[in-house]
């Protein structure tokens, strides 16, 4: 039980970091094709990335959330 | 007088949620200094960036952070079930990812100084910014180190682990400081 807890944990911070990783490569794409006026999208995308790591790495609803 | 197990066990839980308050104010008074940095940028440069930038290590030094962040969480994710192996090995990797880090943004810097050298507009934007945040990075290390030799020495277990916790939660913040800081520096037009 106690396994399958972790390793239910590990696989998700692994998906996760596929999906900081996509973003960030998203992110640098849109730099290359778009010259100009990029700045809404990238804010949009690094507050996703933000997002991200602050729920499912550094598990921010800890503070609202009751403790057992 | 005998204290009772449950009492116990709510002081514990009240003051590990003292802990992370704590810990998640002095976070937020960091996201404003990170703000107010970010802001400074587009205030004095706008939108301009020098076509010098090396792109390909920028984009490098990113991708070692973030996998940092994996594995810092897995180290947490591994004590907190009372797996010490799995804890120290990923506490390792972690600091040396941050390490790897730090060099990238030396090579940057090296490139940096002969391309837009700290007197100039963009550059001295780019080497406060760059800078402060590697001395985030710097005493991010120093704390994981310091909770990986505590751990080699049995220190933290399933239940008591407060320490890696607020170490690693401090690290994280360091990652996603640079998820914004990057992409203003880098890619941002």
């Amino acid at each position: 039980m106690q396994n399958g807890r972790l390793r239910s944990a590990l696989a998700r911070g692994r998906w996760v970091l596929v999906a900081l990783v996509a973003l960030t490569v998203v992110e640098y794409a849109v730099a290359l094709v778009m010259k100009s006026g990029n700045l809404p999208w990238m804010i949009i995308m690094n507050l996703v990335d933000a997002v991200l790591i602050l729920y499912y790495f550094m598990h921010i609803a800890q503070l609202w959330r009751k403790e057992e | 007088m005998a204290v009772q197990p449950e009492a116990l066990a709510r002081h514990r839980l009240s003051r590990m949620a003292l802990n992370r308050m704590g810990l998640w104010l002095f976070l937020l008074s960091e996201t404003f200094f990170f703000a107010a940095l970010i802001s400074s940028r587009y205030y004095l440069q706008g939108l301009a960036r020098p076509e010098t930038l090396n792109q390909a290590l920028g984009l490098g030094i990113t991708m070692v952070l973030l996998l940092s962040s994996l594995s810092a969480y897995r180290a947490e994710t591994c004590i907190a079930h009372g797996d010490r192996k799995g804890f120290q090995q990923n506490l390792l990797a972690t600091i040396a990812l941050g390490l790897l880090f730090v060099v990238g943004v030396a090579m940057e810097w090296r490139e940096a100084f002969v391309h837009f050298p700290p007197n100039t507009g963009f550059g001295s934007i780019f080497f406060t910014m760059t800078g402060i945040h590697a001395f985030h990075v710097l005493s991010g290390l120093l704390v994981l180190t310091l909770v990986y030799m505590l751990g080699r020495r049995g220190h933290f277990s399933a239940g008591s682990s407060w320490g890696v916790e607020g170490a690693v939660k401090y690290w994280h913040f360091v990652d996603v400081a640079w998820v914004f800081i990057y992409p203003t520096l880098y890619l941002v037009t």
